[in-house]
This record gives structure tokens, sequence and C-alpha cells, in this order.
């Protein structure tokens, strides 16, 4: 199966609007292709990875070398269009000779797991031939397809749950299945597109998986309407997100960005596998002031995230505790369909039941979070109040009687802020700062998410420690898409939370906002692009203080 | 090097001019005597007290505009002088009617391209090749990224949209004089072969095209009130300037395209709003305006219309060909 065919998937998904259209086009290209390419093909659009071979500044530099072609000529085209990879498809239109030559039928998969892994292993002269010749043979309808793989820049409106969706329609399964098969790591393989499509379910396929996460809404006015008696207070944690798995004996540790991180908390995961039941448990990992039983703030836990195996200091200078909120399943047993409250009653006799084993005190490491018990809504908000002592965000208000379902279901889980004039958002620029912070990039402009585009809503100075600059800078200089004088355009993969004092209407800014005094009081480097806010969220906050 | 008073063709006003003959090219505002290039509104303007150009353009004018006007029209390649310069219109390949203009003074040879393609379209007359000495030429889409795919492929793709959502009504966007008539002509010739509806001022276009005994599909003409299940599956040809309003309101069910050679990138056709774009066009891409600069022979080229910074410094460094500025 070809390329092309993909290619023609890529050009229908990003002209088509609705939904519904988008599924049955996605519906009929895996009814079509081959299984290897299909699950490329959703590897490439959920985003599951956006290597980038070779930058779009090379790949213009290498045009411009192959076919003399003037560098400000292609500059010039460039701000034009705004994409390398698209710039260079163009201009081959004028170039490639691939009339004359015999054109190869690649297919998505020799592409993704043969083609561009070997370019990626040559010297430079031999890759540089070998783009030239791939350019001169594929077919022209590929050139765009190809030059955004090879740059990291293949993106198109296609989300995780459209994906999901069109596969549960294809083979008239459950989201909520297609969903779970879908979360952790997907290695485009015929099995991995297999497993996804297939029809029989097998209680033991998803093992190793974790549960869709449930995610809260922020607050809406509505639900103080209600009684207070029918929802479950909690104190919102600062931490990472987590689902905590023990099945057949083994433990495994995954984020809600869907990292295995098991390796970054040996401790836990020792501690864990010496219980003797099976369980799933949703809560939040933190690191843990014992003393006053309070979180230490997130800051500390970043030294923890993306370190590997940690040395017996670190893990005794940054001590670390799972807080479960939820229990999902236990013993094999799938209880996300009952009521919260009564899944909170078993969660308790379950933690009591391993507290009890003496010989393995997992008090040290293990938890269930305190509920809270407001008289009212007033009593609820002077709690929120509170929130800040003890180093929470605020209150997750979660209705008793709600099942676990999967995603941001509304009416489900609230989160109640203690500081709403937060939002968590992509960095897109960088500028080099001046001064003091000369040659280095210090300036940086934040974006949100409006539908499957980023639009820049702050930019911020401010926030970050001169570590975390420096090594923001090394990778800013290695993440640039494109440089406009000192301004760089990065590639989208880093999450900050910005917070500001205030936020208005404005028409000047194509984000229609603006913000005062923003600054970076987080890197939030648990959470993918995806995670962001959208300039929905930031209109809803506005609403909300105003 | 001559001073721009010395040219025999300058811009005066933001319009060309030729003072010896006392006679304006496309003027923008009322002027004794305007030469005509062809027919679209941005190239003609009411008031001048006389206009000459092709038969096909006055025609097409007068279409538009009613008879209360005065136009002296020439055969292509009929020559008349006026004050001492001979003139003559040309075939541009724009659209019916269109034409280069040619100034002949002293041995001296002027062209003006007008808005020109290079492209096979059966409505209208091919481009003319002149060798020339000076050449002022047109320049949308001067940049390389600007390359049209043949227009049969583009028609092909039309249809394969229209085909592959047969439960929707296909609005395609386009320009009602020229474009409009071009795309019925090579949607013709594909599997297409459902329903085509045009918009009043499309379907006027249509019949003038015909009366010049241009071969044009029959359409019909939209009517606010057909029956939504009627156009299902059907193709409708609708003016630009419905694609924003309530116009679109009449209609359910619908999916929008624009066929315009900017649509070949992919930021405008996201920022346009409309579902798709088709890159077909009736000027001419990068490679066009090259082969006309390089087969007109011509020692200087001036460039108005579009932004000609990167074309004339393509052309200085690479061609060696010398582009002068207009001082406008």
């Amino acid at each position: 199966m070809s390329l092309k065919k993909f290619s023609e998937l890529f050009g229908d998904l990003d002209s088509i609007n609705s939904t519904n259209n988008k599924i049955e086009v996605l519906k009929r290209y895996f009814l079509s292709n081959e299984p290897i390419d299909n699950s490329w093909a959703i590897y490439l659009l959920t985003g599951k990875s956006n290597k980038r071979f070779i930058s779009g500044r090379y790949l213009k530099n290498l045009f411009s070398q192959i076919y003399e072609y003037p560098q400000w000529l292609i500059d010039t085209c460039y701000l034009k269009v705004g994409d390398s990879a698209e710039v260079i498809t163009l201009l081959l239109k004028n170039k490639t000779t691939s009339k004359d030559k015999k054109l190869s039928n690649i297919s998505l998969n020799q592409l993704l797991s043969k083609t561009i892994p070997a370019l990626s292993k040559l010297n430079e002269e031999d890759k540089n031939l070998e783009i030239k010749n791939l350019w001169e043979t594929l077919p022209e309808d590929n050139h765009l397809i190809f030059n955004k793989i090879l740059t990291g820049t293949f993106r198109v409106g296609v989300s995780i749950g459209l994906i999901t969706k069109s596969i549960s329609k294809l083979i008239n399964i459950d989201e909520e299945i297609i969903s779970h098969r879908l979360m952790g790591n997907f290695e485009p393989s015929i099995d991995s597109y297999e497993f996804l499509i297939n029809k029989n379910i097998n209680p033991k396929e998803l093992n190793s998986k974790p549960f869709p996460f449930l995610l809260a809404n922020t607050i809406e006015d509505k639900i103080f309407k209600d009684s207070i008696n029918d929802f479950q207070f909690e104190w919102k944690y600062d931490g990472i997100r987590m689902q905590l798995i023990k099945r057949s004996g083994n433990v495994s540790l995954w984020t809600r960005g869907q990292e295995l991180v098991n390796e970054s908390f040996p401790e836990l995961v020792e501690k864990m596998s010496h219980i003797k039941d099976n369980f799933v448990l949703d809560g939040e990992l933190l690191v843990w002031n014992f003393k006053e039983q309070i979180a230490f703030d997130f800051s500390l836990l970043q030294k923890r995230i993306n370190r590997k195996s940690p040395t017996r200091s670190i893990q005794i200078k940054y001590p670390i505790i799972f807080i479960a909120y939820d229990l999902l399943e236990i013993n094999g047993r799938d209880i996300r369909e009952i009521k919260l409250e009564n899944r909170r009653i078993e969660l308790e006799k379950y933690f009591s039941k391993w507290q009890d084993k003496t010989e393995n005190n997992i008090s040290d490491i293990f938890k269930i979070c305190d509920l809270i018990f407001p008289k009212n809504w007033p009593d609820a908000l002077t709690y929120r109040k509170k929130s800040r002592e003890n180093n929470t965000e605020g209150l997750i208000i979660k209705k008793k009687t709600s099942i676990y379902s999967s995603g941001r279901k509304k009416g489900i889980w609230w989160k109640y802020k203690v500081d709403p004039m937060q939002l968590d958002a992509v960095l897109i620029y960088a500028k080099g700062g001046s001064g003091r912070r000369a040659g280095l990039y210090t300036d940086y402009s934040f974006a949100l998410w409006k539908e499957q585009e980023l639009i820049k809503f702050a930019s911020a100075y401010s926030g970050l420690t001169n570590i975390e600059i420096k090594e923001l800078d090394k990778w800013i200089r290695k993440n640039t898409i494109e440089k406009f004088g000192p301004v760089r355009s990065l590639k989208p993969e880093m999450v900050f939370e910005i917070s500001f004092e205030k936020i208005q209407i404005s028409k000047r800014h194509k984000s229609g906002i603006a913000v005062r005094f923003p600054r970076i009081t987080r890197w939030r480097k648990d959470k993918k692009i995806n995670d962001a806010d959208s300039l929905e969220n930031a209109y809803e906050l506005m609403k909300k203080i105003s | 090097m001559r001073t721009k008073q010395e040219y025999l063709i300058r811009y005066k006003d933001g319009n060309l001019y030729c003072e010896l003959a006392d006679i304006w090219i496309d003027p923008s505002m009322p002027v004794k005597k305007a030469l005509i290039t062809h027919a679209h509104f941005d190239h003609f303007t009411f008031g001048c007290e006389e206009y000459i150009t092709t038969k096909e353009t006055a025609i097409l004018i007068k279409e538009r505009v009613g008879d209360n006007i005065k136009i002296k029209t020439f055969e292509y390649g009929e020559e008349f002088k006026i004050n001492g310069i001979k003139i003559s219109f040309h075939p541009s390949g724009h659209i019916l009617g269109s034409s280069q203009i040619r100034f002949i003074f002293a041995e001296e040879k002027w062209l003006i391209s007008g808005d020109f393609k290079l492209q096979k379209d059966e409505t209208c007359k091919q481009y003319e090749i002149l060798k020339t000495d000076y050449l002022i030429s047109e320049c949308t889409f001067g940049l390389p990224i600007f390359k049209w795919d043949e227009t049969n492929k583009i028609a092909n793709d039309i249809s394969k949209w229209i085909t592959n959502s047969p439960e929707k009504t296909s609005l395609l966007f386009c320009y009602s004089l020229g474009k409009a008539q071009r795309l019925l002509n090579e949607i013709s010739k594909t599997n297409f072969k459902g329903n085509i509806y045009s918009h009043g001022s499309i379907h006027k276009m249509n019949n003038s095209y015909k009366k010049l005994g241009i071969n044009i599909k029959e359409t019909i003409k939209i009517e606010n009130k057909k029956k939504i299940d009627e156009l299902k599956g059907s193709l409708i040809l609708l003016p630009p300037s419905l694609s924003k309003g309530s116009y679109l309101k009449n209609f359910k069910n619908i999916q929008t395209a624009f066929a315009s050679g900017w649509m070949s990138i992919r930021a405008l056709r996201k920022r346009s709003g409309y579902d798709k774009g088709f890159a077909i066009s009736d000027h001419a891409d990068w490679d066009g305006i090259l082969k006309v600069v390089k087969m007109s022979e011509a020692k200087n080229v001036f460039f108005h219309h579009g932004d000609s910074e990167a074309l004339s410094k393509y052309l200085v460094e690479k061609e060696s060909i010398n582009v002068l500025l207009f001082g406008k």
C-alpha cells in the first residue's frame, strides 16, 4: 500500500472540518490499508512521536545547495508559507525531474521503519544524496508528508479521541475499550494494530495498561445549588497524577501523560509489590514532608521526575509518597462502574488491611487521601482558602454517586482552585535576553490551544531559576524550528504554568485576551502539549472572575 | 539611463500612462482615454470619456455595466495609431477578450502584459509570445512556491471532491467572470455528471461567453428557494463575495471550496475559512512569468501588480536582466 494513500488521508483530514466526516475518512483508510501501515498512521496521527530527524533550516540549506537556489529566495518564500517542510515541497514542484525517473512506490511502513531510520545513520554527504534521491523518486503527492516527517512537524487536526472514535466505529466496540487499548506506549506493528481492532475483548489484554484517566472540570456556579451532601471533598494535591497498577504481581506506575515511570520511583514499586492483592489505584505522587504531613513544593518533585534510577541519597533527600484517592480495580475485578462512595469504602477497607501487615510497613510511602467535610458551601469556601497552608491547590469536589468514566466528562469531578489565575501554556517562541541574561534565551512567548492551533497569549520573562534557564536555553537551541532575527520559533513541546494578576478581553491580540504581569510559576515537565489549556479555558476563567 | 519622465510609458497617479498619446492603461479613475486589457472590475472603472479595447472585452463590459459607455474596439493584432504611436492588442490568455497591449514608437517596442497565463484554457485565446524592448509585466504570483498543476488534474480533484460526498451540496466559490467559465469547461470533461448550478452573476457571464461562441456547459441558475434534496450531490458555483454572510443559510449540509492560486499555500487555505482550496489561477505562476520575460527578449522589465521584489532580484542576479522600478 503506497504512501500516496496516507498523503491523501492527510489532505482529507486537513480539509475536513466535521468530526463525523473525519471519522468516516479514517474508517475508510483503515479498511483499505495494510495493518502495518494503519499502525504507523495511528502512531503519526496521535502524535505518539514527533521525532525530528533533520531541522527545517537544514532542509532549506540542502535544497539551496542541490538546486543552486539563492538562500534569500527560499527565506522570502518561507515568510509567505510559514513552514519549512511545505516551502520545500512547493519549491520541489519546480525542480524535481521525477517524470523521467522510475518512481518508488514506497509504503508508509517502509518509509518510517526503514528509509528514514537508515537515513539518520548516514554521514552528512550520503544523507544529502539520499534525501535528494528520495525527493526525485517519491511521487510529488508524497513530498509534503515526507518533508514533514523528516522535520518532525507532522501535525494534523486529529485528536487521540477522534482516532479512538473511528476505531470504535470500525469494529463496533466501546470507545472506552479502544481508549484503554491506546493508553501507554504504542509501538507501531502489525500486532499492535490487530490488538487495537480485535473484536474479542480479553480481560487480560490490558494487563499492563492504565485505565483512561477521569479528569476534573473547572468548577461552575451551578453546583452550588446542589446539596453539599451529594459530594465528596478532597484537597487538590499539586503533584503528578498517576495510576498505580499491580496486576499479576507486577507493579507499574503510569502518569497521565501515559508514561511509564517505574524507573524514577523504584522505592514505591518495591514497597507496593509486597502487597498480596492486585489493584489499580488512581492518585497523586508527591514529595512529602513527613514531619508536618504536607506536600513539599512541586519544584522538589521536579528533582525526581526526570531522574531515572535515583540514588539512595536522592530518595532520602526527596522522599516521595503516593496518595491514593480512588480504587478502580481490585484482584481482577473492574469496579469503575460502582459509585464513588462505595469505591471509597473499598479503598479504605483495603488500605487498613494493607497497613495491618506489620512486616511490610507501607505508611512511609503510601496513604489514601483524607476527606474534608464542609458543612455547607460557604464552609467549603473557607476550606479552599486554607489550602495554601497545606500546600494544596484548592479542592477537588466529586459527585458521590459518580462512576469512573474517562476523559473530562462534565459534572463528575470539579476542581476548585485557590488561585484560579493560572493557565498551562505551551512555549512557542524565545528571544535572547539582554544585560545579565545576554546570550541566553530568556524572553518567552506562550500559547494556548484554539482547536488544533496554538495561539500566542502571553510573554513572560521571569519565574525560572538560573539552572532552569540554562537548561531551557540548551533545549531551545536544539529545538528551534525557525529563526526570525533574534526570535526563534520552537517545537511545541514544553508546557509551563503561567500565573497572572488580571485577565481581560483585548482586541489587539490575536488570542482576544490580555493578561497582566504574566510570569512562569512552574515548568510542567510532567505535562504534554495536549494537556495545556485552551483559549476557551481562558475565557471561562475570565467569566468566573468578573 | 533615462529619467522616468522620458519613458514612453510610466506611472502617473498610480496608473500606467502614455503621455505622448495622452492615454491611460486600465486606469483606476475617470480619464479622457483608456485602454482596457480585460473586463475584470479591478481593471475597468466608470466615467472615462472613451474606452478602447478588444471586441470581446467590450461586449463583456457592456454586459456588466450597460450600454451607456463609449467603447472603440479592435481585433487582436489590428494596429491603430495615436499621435504617431502604433498600438495593438494581443491575446494574454487570462480570460475571454483579455489582452496584452503593444506600443511601437520610434523603433522602440513596449509591451504591457496585462493579466496573463500560459496554461491552456479553452475559453479564451492562448497567450501570444511577442518580442519587445520594454516589458511591463504583472507579478501577482511572483514567487517560486507558485507552480500550477495541470488544469485537468485540478478539475479531477474537484470532481472527486463532489462525488466523494454525495449527500452534500458542494459550493465552489470562484470569480464570476473567467474563472467560473474555465472551471465549467474543465469540469465537463471529468467524471462528474451531476447537476451544476450557478449564481445569477455567473450565469449571466456564461451566457455572454456563449454568445461570443465559447462552448460552456449548461448550468441551472440557482434560485433561493431550491429544495435541499434536489441539491444533494450537485455543484453550485458562487462568487466569493457570498462566502461570508447569510447567503449560505439557504443551503443545508454543504461543503465549501475556493478556486484560487492562493490556495496552494496551506496557511492561506486554513485562514480562508473554506473547507477546501483548489489552486487554479488565471495568472501566470513563477515559471510562467520567467518564461514570458525571457521569450520577450526584453532588455528592460518593469513589474506591477503584486510583490515583485524577489522576482526582480532574481532576474538581476540570475538572468542579468535589467529590472527597473516604477516610481509610483
